[in-house]
């Protein structure tokens, strides 16, 4: 470039190659925009955990269900247990975190077991002579249910084992635990579900 | 050439770009609406249901290709609630009541997750019109392409052998660069 040009650009900051500054800097401005855009979508995405499921159930009514007892003595259904406090807990014989949290299930089992809660244990995707031998190993004593074809576990949307759920007096889920239980936790859930606290 | 005839040119170029983009646009959209054809087994309509689902213990995979025991449970309720004469859209219904909208392997068509419908079919009309408006930009502005506005060459002080195709713009530009610069030495 001569430096009679050179001058003559410098003139003229605004004008490059003979076109206004403003028909080169506002397509630029859109692409900023819309790149700006993409990316503030994208750190939106990024920054929420796609591993975590909200439950969707809490205030639902529960499913309805009737399944056989693993002892073979008859059924456990949830409509016989309407007015009572349910806890609903999906679990295997297969299953490390189930024997995790054993002993807090035990526990919330013992102390409201006289207080009109109904504890429920559904094996999920397992062998019912397998099942039986793990329930007893365990000492779990509430009533427990085999789920043939799963079908109990889809329609609480179960997602893996140990899954707990728990059941107002009216039939709703007023609490979900994905994942083993502790005492405190289960305990507050069903504090809450009982009608007038406890 | 003329400069309106290589302008006509860069419209006719533009003009045909934007027909065939509009014609393979119209293609693909009548490809996409035709779809599949319809289910007819029972195992095809479990397909065509479970295929839409998530995997809920999987990767990434849909209920339909899933090998997982609970994959294979949930194929199992769809078909019985298909024989029972569900329709499949109340069977896809069940399973986002119990799972969630996270169930289903598309994204909604509402709320946030519009953006992920309608911002390809933005993108891809606002492609369209800047490749049109880019190549009869090209085709017009070519160089050796003579500009109407454009001064005639023995306008220019002192350079009657100037480049016609400036604009009038750049004209300007140059002839304040020349003023500036005194008269031009000419090379002979």
């Amino acid at each position: 470039m001569s430096d009679a040009s050179s001058e003559a650009t410098a003139r003229h900051p605004t004008r490059l190659g003979g076109r206004s500054a403003a028909a080169v800097w506002i397509p630029v401005g859109i692409v900023v925009l819309i790149v700006a855009l993409l990316a503030a979508l994208f750190a939106f995405g990024l920054g929420r955990n796609p591993t975590v499921v909200q439950p969707v159930d809490l205030g639902k009514m529960a499913p309805g269900f009737q399944l056989a007892r693993l002892d073979g003595t008859g059924t456990v259904s949830l409509g016989s247990m309407r007015g009572q406090v349910v806890v609903l807990n999906f679990w295997a014989s297969w299953c490390a975190d189930c024997i995790v949290e054993n002993k807090a299930l035990q526990a919330v089992f013992d102390r409201y077991r006289d207080q009109g809660v109904q504890f429920v244990g559904v094996s999920f995707e397992d062998q019912s002579g397998t099942a039986r031998g793990f329930a007893k190993q365990m000492g779990m004593h509430w009533p427990l249910a085999s789920d043939p074809g799963t079908t109990t576990a889809i329609d609480y949307g179960v997602t893996g084992v140990p899954e707990t759920f728990v059941i107002s007096p009216d039939g709703h889920i007023v609490a979900k635990t994905i994942g083993p239980v502790t005492y405190p936790e289960l305990s507050e859930q069903i504090a809450n579900a009982i009608p007038g606290g406890a | 050439m003329s400069g309106e005839g290589r302008g006509a040119a860069g419209t006719a170029a533009a003009a045909v770009v934007g027909v065939a983009l509009v014609a393979a646009a119209a293609a693909i959209l009548v490809i996409a609406a035709r779809g599949a054809p319809a289910p007819t087994t029972l195992q095809e309509r479990v397909r065509a249901v479970a295929v839409g689902l998530r995997c809920p213990v999987c990767q990434d995979l849909s209920v339909a290709d899933s090998p997982a025991p609970l994959a294979q449970a949930m194929r199992a309720k769809i078909a019985t609630e298909l024989q029972a004469g569900t329709p499949p859209s109340a069977i896809r219904q069940q399973f986002v009541h119990a799972y969630g909208s996270w169930i289903l392997m598309a994204p909604p068509r509402h709320g946030l997750s519009l953006v992920v419908w309608i911002l390809p079919l933005a993108l891809a009309l606002a492609g369209c019109a800047l490749a049109v408006v880019a190549i009869s930009r090209w085709t017009r502005d070519r160089p050796g392409a003579a500009r109407p506005e454009a001064a005639p060459a023995e306008n220019l002080p002192g350079r009657p052998d100037a480049p016609d195709e400036l604009s009038s713009s750049d004209r300007r530009l140059l002839e304040r660069a020349v003023a500036a610069s005194g008269a031009w030495e000419d090379p002979e």
